[in-house]
């Protein structure tokens, strides 16, 4: 489990996260919504211990991240940013590879393990091809895979896939294809967390929904039981409905038209 | 692209490496053979043979002087140079996550001439004339120098304990334009004598090489250029983003510290022996990606031997094209590099692979 407990930063005298509590479980997919700016992000950075200067404790697998070592938490913890820039024309199965080249394995089990994620997120055919060529939700993909490679192994202790909106580039087809496979980690004692922008898909795929605003958590718990009207209202400062969809059996909600001005007096 | 290419492209890092070593192996026999006097290959072979003991028939005494004391140091000399420039650029451009960038780029080479320079306008009371004291000190205070420039280019390109490409390189431009501003400051303060080798400093020149500046400073270059080699795989991750290298397990504050130390200990070395060299930390790296590919599991090895490769072929044209006198190395190699430069940033252009 990855447990984080009472999390504060502030950066330059600007609080960006104030006691901020949230686990995950592995085998479970827990999503972060949130307005722009509510700190999503940094608390992402903070539990790949990317950000150091925080005050609260992270526990990964009930030891503090900070006894981990760079390699250490590679092994443990892999991570999806918002946006990555390749500036070298590598193909994509080199991309893919480098999640995987810190292991120490046969190199037989690794090439079959790549194999095997690159199958399963359909960039296999791909393979040769130079990443810089791809369209950006082809890169996206890529970058997924490589992440998902490497966590893949099975292993004795849980591992965790941190995702900072893994679907922000990508079609509604490819998206749906990104939260299944995901999903699909789960099932390898895997634990996701994910900054999901679309609320639909964060209740459709989610167990565990976080609402976030301005550096505190609003509301946690179950996705279905969280999802309601007045915490969506309250966390996004905007009118919405929601309904029920009796084919997926999940709610949806619908925004109604904001003006600025109901964003500004919400916020106060 | 041409089929050729393609299989150029997908040959294996141990074929592809051992292809680079025997034109290497070839290149250098080449320039063994070639120059003022030409020594034929068979009297290169007989006079290997002879020195290991494997024949009693005499060399050709001025073949063997010629090529035991004038040419093979030389030789050695420009591939340890070669291997070390390309081998850093290799490593920066990687570091850096920048295609453009070189060591001279960072300040390593000025920074470090201009130490030379300085020691050897004001410093020569230091040794008295002692050849020996000169040829040690020399490559430390290279070092200093080509270590000094780059950390302080390193501080001003740091934002927010991230480097800013755009800011570091801009950075390096100034820290370039300073140290040639005081390196002509000093040179204000040298004699005639001195001044005569202003020229070698800022141009390169590799035919100051005796074994005894080659045995002193080898240990120093295959030592860092080797060590460089040993990042390969922590700068593939860097390749895709710096906190993603991190995420994958890559001490990256660890990785930036060696490699900028080590490619400041192999380029400032270099200058020591023979002046800034420019573009062969730029080019060969470049060339190695156009014609294989930009993995830098084959781009670091294929780039120590690409670098002396072309190295030794651009110093067999200084010494052969206006032979008896020479031309400058930094001449020759800046008469191919640049109009290449120009190139890769035209078609940078049109691939748009350098924006950002």
């Amino acid at each position: 489990m990855i447990e984080a407990k009472h999390i504060g930063l502030s950066i330059n005298g600007k609080t960006l996260l104030n006691g901020v509590n949230l686990s995950v479980q592995p085998g479970t997919f827990t999503a972060i919504a949130g307005p722009n700016g509510a700190g999503k992000s940094s608390l992402l950075k903070i539990l790949s211990h990317e950000l150091t200067n925080y005050k609260g404790e992270v526990r990964i697998n009930d030891v503090a991240a900070t006894a981990y070592s760079v390699a250490q938490l590679s092994a443990v913890r892999a991570v999806l940013p918002q946006h990555s820039q390749v500036q070298f024309p590598f193909s994509v199965r080199q991309i893919v590879e480098m999640g995987r080249q810190h292991f120490k394995r046969t190199t037989k089990h690794n090439q079959e393990l790549l194999d095997e994620v690159m199958e399963l997120t359909g960039v296999a055919d791909w393979a040769n091809r130079n990443y810089l060529t791809l369209s950006g939700g082809e890169q996206q993909r890529v970058q997924l895979t490589r992440v998902l490679a490497q966590v893949w192994d099975e292993k004795t202790f849980a591992r965790y896939v941190l995702l900072d909106e893994p679907t922000s580039s990508l079609d509604i087809a490819q998206q749906q294809l990104i939260f299944s496979l995901v999903k699909k980690a789960c099932e390898r004692n895997i634990g996701v967390l994910a900054i999901v922008h679309d609320l639909n898909q964060a209740v459709q795929f989610a167990d565990q929904l976080y609402f976030m605003r301005n550096g505190a958590v609003v509301a946690q718990g179950e996705s279905k039981t969280v999802f309601t009207k007045p915490i969506i209202e309250e966390t996004f400062c905007c009118r919405v409905n929601v309904y029920h969809d009796p084919c997926t059996n999940c709610p949806y909600i619908v925004p109604e038209r904001t003006t600025l001005s109901t964003l500004k007096t919400a916020s106060v | 692209m041409s089929a050729a290419a393609i299989t150029w492209k997908q040959q294996k890092v141990s074929t592809l490496i051992g292809i680079l070593s025997i034109v290497l192996v070839m290149v250098a026999l080449v320039a063994l053979s070639i120059g003022q006097v030409t020594i034929p290959l068979k009297d290169i072979v007989l006079m290997v043979f002879y020195k290991v003991g494997l024949t009693a028939q005499q060399p050709d005494a001025v073949f063997e002087t010629v090529l035991w004391s004038i040419r093979l140091p030389r030789i050695v000399m420009t591939i340890l140079i070669g291997a070390a420039l390309a081998v850093s650029g290799a490593a920066l451009q990687g570091l850096f996550r920048n295609p453009l960038v070189e060591p001279g780029l960072i300040g390593v080479s000025s920074g470090a001439a201009l130490a030379v320079v300085t020691l050897v306008v004001f410093g020569s009371f230091l040794f008295a004339g002692s050849a020996l004291g000169m040829s040690l000190v020399m490559p430390v205070a290279a070092f200093a120098g080509g270590f000094a420039a780059t950390m302080l280019v390193m501080k001003i390109g740091q934002q927010l304990g991230k480097t800013n490409i755009a800011v570091l390189i801009l950075g390096g431009v100034a820290i370039n334009a300073m140290a040639g501003a005081l390196m002509g400051l000093v040179i204000f303060y040298a004699d005639e004598n001195q001044l005569r080798t202003f020229t070698f400093w800022t141009l390169g020149d590799l035919g100051g090489a005796t074994w005894q500046k080659v045995l002193i400073t080898a240990p120093v270059l295959i030592l860092s250029s080797v060590w460089m080699l040993t990042y390969q795989f922590s700068l593939n991750a860097i390749a895709i983003g710096e906190a993603e290298a991190f995420h994958m397990g890559v001490d990256v504050e660890r990785v930036k510290k060696s490699i900028v130390f080590f490619s400041a200990l192999a380029v400032g070395v270099s200058v020591s022996l023979a002046g800034i060299i420019g573009f062969i930390g730029l080019v060969v790296p470049h060339l190695v990606r156009v014609i294989f590919r930009a993995d830098n599991r084959l781009v670091l090895p294929a780039s120590l031997l690409g670098g002396p490769i072309l190295l030794l072929l651009a110093d067999l044209l200084a010494r052969t094209l206006v032979a008896p006198t020479e031309l400058p190395i930094g001449v020759v190699t800046a008469l191919i590099g640049a109009p290449f430069f120009i190139f890769l940033l035209v078609r940078a252009n049109h691939k748009n692979e350098f924006t950002r």
